[in-house]
């Protein structure tokens, strides 16, 4: 537990030195990673996203990457989304090989372990449904053959403000599929001004970011998020949580099953990003917003900003009102 | 929405009609019942009618629970309403409508109530508050309409509601949630209700215990009022009796008249029965002739008090002086002195009358026509008891130139006017007062002087010559009373609100003076008193008498007169030598009164005539037989009454006789040995009674009586030991003495509120010493942890540091450590580890909760420093959010 509570330490640290100001946002990125899923980083422009997933990449990669050695380090791809975009761009394709005068299959840029996909909602739905799929199944089907990804791997998704012209907005089905949805946010005065003064130190000298942690380091980590216990009382406030966001009045579509286990799961990772080994009614309030959130429908704006909180509320209250339960 | 999701919502309607609507119906039920009960016109059926309102509630209830909009439901039920009006109009047959039309409008209203309860308590929270206050309400006038009114009548009746109230406010937190329903936590949630309940009730004890005299004693109060209050015949004057309006006052043993009276603003009657009498009085037509029934004299008119007053040194005072309730059964009292006293030797009839005081009647004077000389108890047939208590015969020397029509209103009367002429007539013998004892004459003219009194001297010296006959100077009073105006209207009237103001500041005399030469307005007290002091004037020995007025109402009990506390009367006695005191009733007949006179109701039947009533001490009793030999020394032989030398014991048969203790009846077992007894024994034909022989003594009569002797009555008389009897006779001059004002009352009552305000202050406070108490008793470190943190919580909130919606970790965080470093937020992450990790104590736990627990409250105190701190327990709204929090949820997220 000591261990990890250092590494997960040193990593966000380490990411911490190129993002200034936004220890939550990272530490909402590093527990999707930790509970095996996926994140969709939605901001204006020029927030900082990229250079988040970037920076974490780097943070656990080892350069070059070999996929299929296991411990042979971690790989990063970052693909830039484009309407003109083709599945194939991403899977690969197969082509012909004159040596072998045979077709071979041409591995896209979806092989890697952390993946970049930049401005997902500007390339066409195909292309984004073929990503999804492979995010959910962890695998790539192109022909008759199903290539197996490895089973690290993180998808950092990031996304513009959908009102912007020039995107595809993604369906609720497809947004289900990441573990969290943040948005990002501008940093306050000081944080922005401190941002500039490195810039200015460093001057045009390429960023250097520390790898802090390997490929095991990160399978491990995994590992231990599963193991995190949490206590039946809380169990049975996310049932609640997740019912009321059904018969909530203003909310048109509540949150699926696989919503709640998504929750846990993340969950767990959160509570050992903060060094525990146990959820808590805090990882509740913190993670039902970025968990939940994108996966309902909102009757309207006013109720969207609301209704949520307002059942998180709830829950965590009555937990905070409830006793010691179980005594060993 | 799924469909799990709607089972869960219908379960969840279920278990809110279980715990909100049922109990709201079942005290609707008691509601209705009593208010059927009260009003007996709306008595159809209370069933039905709280069908109707549970169909309205239980109706309104699920439809808004289900989000139903008001104005769509209101429209079509105003819609439905319409449409049944219109169908009940076309009935056939006009009763039918009529009728149909009554109903509907009762059920109609009651359904709407249901409804519009049913709306409030689904969507308003604080809605019951609303439901429980209007249903007190109308439990309390339902109550006031009733006569019995008591403090104990009205917590009775009023203690479902506060139970409802006192339920509803436990529920009301607890409905904001999806409610789980299973064994442990209904069995939980019963046993703090009662707890709750319990505390309440305790507080309430506590008020009682410590103001529980002034309570009484505005019970009593309260019930005094309230008897007199709200019964049908004062509601038109708009106002209730009150003492201090009224000829008459009340006080443990009835209602009496007044020893000292004064004009006032307005007078106040109620409807009482008082007495009823037989009189035996008859024209010599046959037909009778009531007359006024004396209670007192005020002979003395007190300038201090400006009231009249009874005196104790009065020259030849004929009052018959004895208490009728302390006189033993069948036994007399006669005081022959009276006709010495009244002075009148010509025209002298002896009149006998009974008189049955009803309840309300004061028991202690003698009530008669005037002037009694002879009393004796008789008892009051079985079936006439429950009106009325007690009785007595009475014997009295009245003029034969008495009766108790109002002079002035005979007019109509041709024989009536003809009598009174007759009576003018005999009285213009009498030429002055010169023969007069000046003792005497001077007592029953002296008037006071100055002001006001020397000016209604002037109008009467200007009516008539100080010389002229006595009887013409009465008549001269009587004709300044009669006279009209110009259009031939009476300028004097009889009002009961002579006053314009209705302030009882205004001295009496001022009142007088306005009704004599301004408002010309008033009731008998104005006519009686401006009559004396105008008589008086005129130099006519005058006195001022208060009792009934006698309505001679014709119907078929011949001489049998009834007596309503609104019949309580003042007027003036005037005296002519020769002939005595005669009364000169001044006051003008009250033109407006419409009410017709109140029926008579069925006289009691007269006692039977008893041969021997003896005065006895029991001695053994055998219950088989029903004999019992009884010792005696004092008795009644047919109607003489006779005392022993030496006490004879003789045997009683009491196998067929009435048994009574304290003039209720009773049965044989009653009876002790030792026990004071009356024993009657009728004239029958069938029992060997011996004759009475005068010439023979009495104690030979006794041994030739029968033995046993068969009794028809056994009286025992009240086993009151002799200090009681004192404590009795004293009371009312104390009772006169503790009359408690409205202010008193007022004072009371702020004090209880002041005192459960207290009480309810003190609440938050008891609380932390509750939490802090737990504290002390956890050894468990769990438990410790758990009651450490919930009297954090509960200590910073009072504070004045309020969690709002973050979790208490972010709340110690941000707010509590901020301000008073206290490390709760180091305690905080270590009781989330033990409430959430499910593991176990590691060792240093106990020291960080002990030491939290240790310095949170100086950690407070040292802040804020330790008054403020204690002050801010006081602060009650601040505590109850406390206990509110969270303040919104989503089941009062609907729109309405």
């Amino acid at each position: 537990m000591k261990d990890t509570g250092t590494k997960l330490l040193t990593l966000t640290n380490n990411i911490e030195t190129i993002i200034r100001g936004k220890p939550q946002e990272i530490k909402y990125v590093v527990t999707a990673l930790l509970a095996k899923g996926h994140i969709l980083l939605e901001d204006n422009p020029g927030a900082g996203k990229t250079v988040l997933a970037k920076t974490l990449a780097q943070s656990i990669s080892e350069g070059v990457a070999d996929l299929h050695t296991p411990g042979g380090g971690v790989a990063f791809r970052r693909i830039q989304f484009t309407p003109d975009l083709l599945p194939m761009d991403l899977i690969g394709s197969y082509i012909f090989d004159q040596d072998k005068k045979d077709f071979v299959f041409k591995k896209g840029p979806l092989f890697t372990h952390v993946l970049l996909a930049d401005e997902i909602n500007r390339a066409s739905p195909k292309v984004q449904s073929a990503l999804l799929e492979c995010m959910a199944e962890n695998q790539i089907s192109a022909g008759d053959t199903t290539f197996p990804l490895d089973q690290f791997f993180f998808t950092i998704a990031t996304q513009n403000p959908i009102e912007m012209e020039g995107t595809y907005p993604l369906p609720v089905a497809q947004l289900d599929r990441f573990f969290m949805k943040i948005t990002f946010g501008y940093v306050s005065e000081d944080v922005e001004f401190d941002i500039y003064t490195n810039y200015l130190d460093i001057g045009n000298a390429k960023n250097t970011v520390k790898q802090v942690l390997t490929y095991h380091d990160i399978i491990q980590l995994q590992q231990e998020a599963e193991n995190v216990y949490v206590h039946p009382e809380l169990v049975k406030a996310i049932v609640r949580l997740v019912q009321s966001t059904r018969s909530h009045k203003e909310i048109a579509l509540g949150s699926s099953t696989r919503g709640g286990i998504i929750f846990i799961k993340c969950l767990k990772a959160w509570a050992l990003v903060n060094q525990r080994d146990y959820v808590i009614e805090d990882d509740l309030r913190a993670l039902a917003q970025p968990v939940l959130h994108h996966r309902l429908i909102f009757r309207n704006h006013e109720a969207s900003r609301t209704a949520l909180q307002h059942i998180v509320d709830q829950e965590v209250n009555r937990l905070a009102k409830m006793g010691i339960q179980s005594k060993p | 929405m799924s469909m799990i999701s709607n089972q869960d919502r219908f379960q969840q309607l279920l278990i809110r009609l279980v715990l909100v609507v049922v109990p709201t119906i079942i005290i609707a039920y008691i509601t209705l019942r009593f208010v059927n009960f009260s009003y007996t016109a709306l008595n159809t059926a209370v069933i039905s009618q709280a069908m109707v309102f549970a169909l309205g509630l239980v109706l309104a209830y699920s439809l808004y629970y289900y989000g139903a909009r008001l104005l769509i439901t209101l429209l079509v039920l105003m819609f439905a309403y319409w449409l049944a009006e219109r169908i009940i109009s076309r009935l056939p047959g006009e009763f039918d409508v009529f009728y149909a039309t009554a109903r509907f409008q009762l059920y109609s209203t009651l359904f709407i109530f249901g409804w519009v309860f049913g709306f409030l308590l689904e969507r308003v929270r604080w809605s019951y508050i609303l439901l429980f206050s209007t249903l007190s309400a109308v439990t309390l006038i339902s109550i006031s309409s009733t006569i019995d009114i008591s403090l104990s009548y009205i917590l009775l009746h009023l203690f479902p509601m506060v139970l409802y109230g006192l339920y509803m406010l436990f529920l009301s937190p607890l409905l904001t949630d999806r409610i789980e329903m299973n064994l442990k936590k209904s069995g939980k949630l019963v046993v703090r209700f009662g707890l709750f309940v319990l505390l309440i009730l305790l507080a309430f004890a506590i008020t009682e215990r410590l103001f529980k005299n002034e309570l009484k004693a505005v019970e009593k109060e309260l019930a005094a009022r309230g008897t007199s209050d709200n019964k049908g015949g004062s509601k038109e004057e708009g106002s209730g009796y009150d003492d201090r309006y009224g000829l008459m006052e009340k006080d443990h043993d009835g209602y009496r008249l007044k020893d000292t009276m004064k004009v006032n603003t307005k007078m106040s009657q109620s409807d009482k029965l008082m007495f009823c009498s037989k009189l035996d009085n008859y024209f010599p037509d046959g037909s009778p002739m009531p007359l006024y029934f004396v209670y007192h004299y005020l002979t003395k008119y007190d300038v201090a008090r400006e009231s009249f007053v009874r005196d104790v040194n009065v020259p030849s005072l004929e009052e018959f002086d004895v208490d009728p309730a302390v006189l033993p059964m069948y036994y007399s009292y006669t005081d022959t002195s009276v006709i010495r006293k009244s002075m009148a030797r010509k025209l002298r009839k002896v009149v006998d009358a009974q008189v049955y005081l009803s309840s309300d009647s004061w028991k202690h004077a003698v009530l008669g026509p005037a002037s009694v000389f002879s009393i004796q108890t008789i008892p009051v047939e079985k079936d006439f008891q429950k009106t009325f208590t007690s009785a007595y015969k009475i014997r009295s020397y009245a003029s034969e130139l008495n009766n108790a029509y109002f002079v002035y209103n005979v007019s109509a009367d041709p024989m009536l006017a003809a009598i009174q002429e007759q009576r003018h007539q005999e009285l213009r013998s009498v030429n002055d007062y010169k023969r007069l004892d000046s003792t005497f004459c001077a007592y029953y003219t002296q008037h006071p002087k100055g002001g006001i009194y020397d000016s209604i001297v002037k109008l009467s010296l200007g009516l008539i010559s100080k010389d002229s006959r006595p009887v013409e100077k009465v008549l001269a009073v009587r004709d300044f009373f009669l006279q009209r105006n110009e259009n031939g209207k009476r300028i004097f009237r009889y009002t009961l609100k002579p006053g314009a103001v209705d302030d009882p500041n205004i001295p009496s005399s001022k009142m007088l003076y306005d009704f004599l030469f301004r408002t010309h307005a008033g009731y008998c007290t104005y006519y009686a008193g401006a009559s004396l002091f105008m008589l008086r004037a005129l130099g006519i020995p005058t006195r001022f008498t208060t009792g009934f007025a006698a309505v001679n109402r014709s119907d078929k009990n011949k001489g049998w007169y009834w007596f309503y506390a609104s019949q309580a009367h003042a007027w003036t006695q005037v005296y002519f030598p020769g002939y005595g005191w005669l009364d000169f009733d001044m006051t003008i007949g009250n033109e407006d009164q419409q009410e017709a006179p109140k029926p008579d109701g069925t006289p009691p039947l007269p006692p039977p005539d008893p041969w021997l009533v003896l005065n006895v001490k029991s001695e053994s009793v055998t219950v088989v037989t029903k004999q019992f030999d009884a010792t005696f020394q004092q008795l009644i032989f047919f109607d003489t009454p006779y005392e022993l030398s030496t006490a004879r014991t003789k045997t009683i048969d009491a196998s067929l006789c009435r048994v009574l203790y304290d003039k209720k009846d009773t049965t044989f077992s009653a009876i002790l040995p030792g026990d004071s007894l009356i024993i009657v024994s009728y004239k029958d034909e069938a029992k060997a009674v011996p004759k009475p022989i005068k010439v023979m003594s009495i104690e030979k009569l006794v041994d030739e009586f029968p033995s046993p002797i068969v009794a028809d009555e056994i009286h025992i008389r009240p086993r009151v030991k002799e200090e009681k009897k004192e404590d009795t006779s004293r009371s009312p001059v104390e009772i006169a003495e503790k009359k408690i004002t409205w202010q008193a009352i007022t004072w009371t009552a702020t004090k209880v509120i002041a005192w459960l305000l207290a009480l309810l202050l003190m609440l938050p406070l008891l609380y932390l010493v509750y939490r802090l108490m737990r504290i002390a008793l956890a050894r468990e470190p769990h438990t410790r942890a758990d009651e450490v943190y919930r009297a954090a919580l509960y200590r910073f909130h009072m504070a004045g540091i309020e969690r709002d919606n973050e979790t208490p970790l972010d709340y110690a965080h941000a707010k509590v450590d901020p301000a008073f470093g206290a490390d709760f937020e180091e305690f905080m992450r270590l009781y989330l580890r033990l409430k959430y990790a499910g593991g176990s104590v590691r060792p240093g736990d106990t020291d960080i909760i002990d030491r939290f627990a240790k310095v949170a409250g100086p950690g407070i105190h040292k802040k804020n420093g330790f008054v403020p701190t204690l002050l801010s327990y006081f602060n009650v709204v601040r505590a109850i959010r406390y206990f509110q929090h969270p303040e919104k949820t989503d089941y009062e997220n609907q729109s309405i």
